[in-house]
């Protein structure tokens, strides 16, 4: 029955789409604002175990809560190094991921008693089914049932996302940090609280999509399980050209192609593709979006760029 | 990289690099106490002592001679993964995909070395060298074209191929490098014939008494790194294309204006920066388990930006911060054993340091960078400094 395994494929897909979507979306406001931010996944990485922990601890909702402050409060690293003391971002993005990895272990062994990972049955949230699409034929419908709560509310995060990066001081003053900040500074806008504010955004959304990782997918910490979701999470970003609407789509792509593989692979003719070449088409269609062999993408103007006003 | 303190006039009364070289320590020794004095609040709160910590941890790298072996066999792919950043890094450039060069680089010279095995071992292992090598200046290549041709910036290619990296060499382990001897079940390919292997060191040298070849791994590697090292000062310092790499990396603009083609340059230090990167997996392939499991050592090459970075680019610092990253590596050890403080610890302090020396030395730059334009009375901002 193809049918039903795609609709369970789906089912899977919109889980990794969640992770790499919302990641994304915190990208997207870091580089906005003129933070380039490779440390996605490091972030990411704090987030599952806090996640974990703080599920174990307290409950589902805070537990994701707490991955959520946790990632905030590990990227406010990335703030201070490039914002405040104008390091490389690559190099400080570098960083952040070496030490998020030292720093989940450190963790797992406080709070777990094993340095690579967590018992199993971290409490999770209820799951839902959508109406209408759940009872979808030919088992599609599949695809709509038992999800987690999570998922259709990244779905509709795009919304307010849009609202504020278009509609609001706050959203408009982000973007013209990240495209001409000497412009903005002239206008009498602060672009360090701006850029600290974007970045911490990052984390915030990266920690909570690794505290889903934990809490909603897997059920527990284990080292490596963000498998470099961030880094995919980066190239949904890079290919969504920098807008939230292109980012869900690349997303939502991304995301079923990670779940192919485990859901899917003796389908016809998916099976003659192995699964590893399958994981590879994120980071190949990002290559040649970027080399601009299929429509251009350009990145905010001064992303990567320090500002020299930014301690005023 | 250093502020050149050229154009200075002689308003001052010390020569410029008396300043910058007081400034570089300076800022070293302020990293360096700013990383230890983090860590020992983390040591504190887990209710240790941070000296007896630190201490662990430099008896287990330097007390035995056995020790500071295992530092150097730490130390050895570090060099190289350290130089492969550096050496594009001089031009203007982040190869952030030593990474995934150095991965699919094992599989050259696993693949090399399973299917030339009837070759006499001194060509064996430079063919399987060689292999490695042009693997990673292969991977290199396509970021290093696709920048030049189409503008493509190599951190987001070199981070997507990495991630191609690490899925093709799992494809490769599983298919045709799949062993079919008796580790037909386990996750790697045949084992080596010895002629691929690199030579102990010990060894050679007649001390396998004091540096037991069963625990240390330290291989003629190592020496190749240093030799490496000089041939790398060598070209950057005493070559045209040394001086090319340097200029475009200082002002690619100037350099344009001085009539080096940008975009030939670009390719050919990035073709470098792979080849080194082809380097970085082969001792513990070639050194430790003489296959390539799909369990293989992985992260060497984001380590070598730190390497990198805490060397200052340099082919002279690059060994020694890689020696000292060697020392917190083989501090692990020591404090699994004598504590029960997750050793963990060091790799957080390890990150904590490097970004304390980027910042000191930005903050040491800026500062000299203000007093040479008070000496000059100039009253703009600086140029922003590279590192």
């Amino acid at each position: 029955m193809p049918l039903l395994d795609l609709g369970a494929a789906i089912a899977l897909g919109f889980r990794y789409f969640t992770i790499i979507y919302l990641t994304g979306l915190g990208g997207l406001f870091s580089e906005r604002s003129g933070i380039v931010n490779i440390g996605l996944e490091g972030m990411m990485i704090v987030g599952t175990v806090m996640g974990a922990w703080g599920a174990f601890e307290f409950g589902p909702i805070p537990g994701l809560l707490i991955g959520l402050g946790a990632g905030m409060l590990f990227s406010l690293v990335h703030a201070v190094a490039t914002v405040t003391f104008r390091v490389d971002h690559i190099v400080s993005g570098v960083v952040i991921n070496l030490v998020a990895i030292g720093l989940a272990r450190f963790l797992s062994q406080l709070f777990f008693d094993q340095a690579t990972q967590s018992d199993p049955g971290v409490p999770d949230l209820a799951t839902i089914s959508i109406p209408l699409l759940s009872s979808l034929p030919l088992g599609l419908g599949q695809a709509f049932k038992g999800m987690s709560p999570v998922v259709p509310v990244a779905f509709l995060l795009t919304i307010p996302v849009l609202f504020v990066l278009n509609r609001t001081r706050f959203g408009l003053r982000l973007k013209s940090a990240g495209e001409n900040p000497e412009a903005a500074r002239s206008l009498g806008v602060r672009v360090a609280p701006l850029r600290y504010a974007g970045v911490a955004i990052s984390g915030g959304l990266s920690g909570f999509a690794g505290a889903f990782l934990a809490i909603e997918i897997n059920g527990l910490f284990r080292e490596g399980q963000t498998q470099g979701l961030g880094f995919i999470a980066l190239a949904a970003l890079i290919l969504g050209n920098w807008s939230p609407l292109r980012l869900m789509i690349g997303s939502l792509l991304f995301g079923i192609a990670q779940a192919i593989p485990l859901r899917l692979n003796d389908a016809p003719v998916i099976s003659l593709l192995p699964e590893e070449f399958i994981r590879m088409i994120p980071y190949v269609v990002t290559i040649i979006a970027i080399a601009g062999f299929v429509g251009r993408v350009t990145p905010p103007a001064a992303a990567g760029r320090a500002y020299e006003g930014s301690t005023t | 990289m250093a502020a050149r303190a050229e154009g200075a006039p002689a308003v001052k009364t010390r020569p410029p690099w008396v300043d910058l070289l007081a400034g570089q320590l300076l800022a070293l020794a302020g990293a360096f106490a700013f990383a230890g004095a983090i860590g020992s609040i983390i040591i504190i709160a887990y209710g240790q002592d941070p000296l007896f910590i630190y201490s662990t941890v430099w008896a287990f790298g330097t007390s035995r001679p056995q020790d500071f072996a295992l530092v150097l066999e730490n130390a050895t792919p570090l060099i190289f993964s350290g130089l492969a950043v550096a050496v594009a890094f001089k031009a203007g450039m982040f190869n952030i995909g030593v990474e995934g060069q150095y991965i699919v680089a094992m599989s050259a010279a696993a693949a090399a070395a399973v299917n030339l095995d009837s070759l006499p071992a001194i060509v064996l292992l430079p063919a399987v060298i060689l292999a490695a090598v042009l693997a990673g200046m292969a991977w290199a290549a396509v970021p290093a074209v696709l920048k030049v041709k189409t503008g493509a910036h190599e951190v987001v290619t070199t981070i997507m191929m990495n991630g191609i990296a690490i899925s093709f060499v799992a494809w490769l382990i599983l298919n045709p490098l799949h062993s079919t001897g008796s580790q037909a079940a386990d996750l790697r390919t045949d084992t080596f014939p010895k002629g691929a292997l690199a030579p102990n060191l010990a060894q050679s040298l007649g001390l396998e008494d004091r540096i037991p070849d069963s625990v240390v791994h330290l291989t003629w590697l190592f020496p190749l790194s240093l030799i490496v090292c000089a041939g790398i000062w060598f070209l950057m310092f005493k070559t045209r294309l040394g001086y090319e790499v340097r200029a475009l990396g200082s002002s690619s603009g100037s350099a344009e204006a001085g009539g080096i083609s940008i975009g030939a340059t670009q390719i050919k230090i990035f073709l470098i920066s792979g080849a080194l990167a082809g380097l970085v997996g082969l001792n513990h392939i070639l050194g430790d388990t003489g296959y390539l499991g799909s369990n293989y050592e992985a992260g060497l090459g984001f380590a070598g930006i730190a390497v990198a970075f805490l060397g200052r680019n340099h082919p002279a610092g690059i060994p020694l911060a890689a020696i000292l990253l060697g020392i917190l590596l083989r501090g692990q050890d020591g404090l699994a054993i004598v504590t029960d403080l997750p050793t963990e610890i060091l790799i957080i302090l390890q990150g904590v340091l490097i970004l304390s020396v980027v910042v000191a030395y930005e903050l040491v730059n800026r500062a000299l960078a203000r007093r040479q334009q008070r000496a000059v009375g100039l009253i703009e901002t600086p140029r922003k400094a590279e590192a």
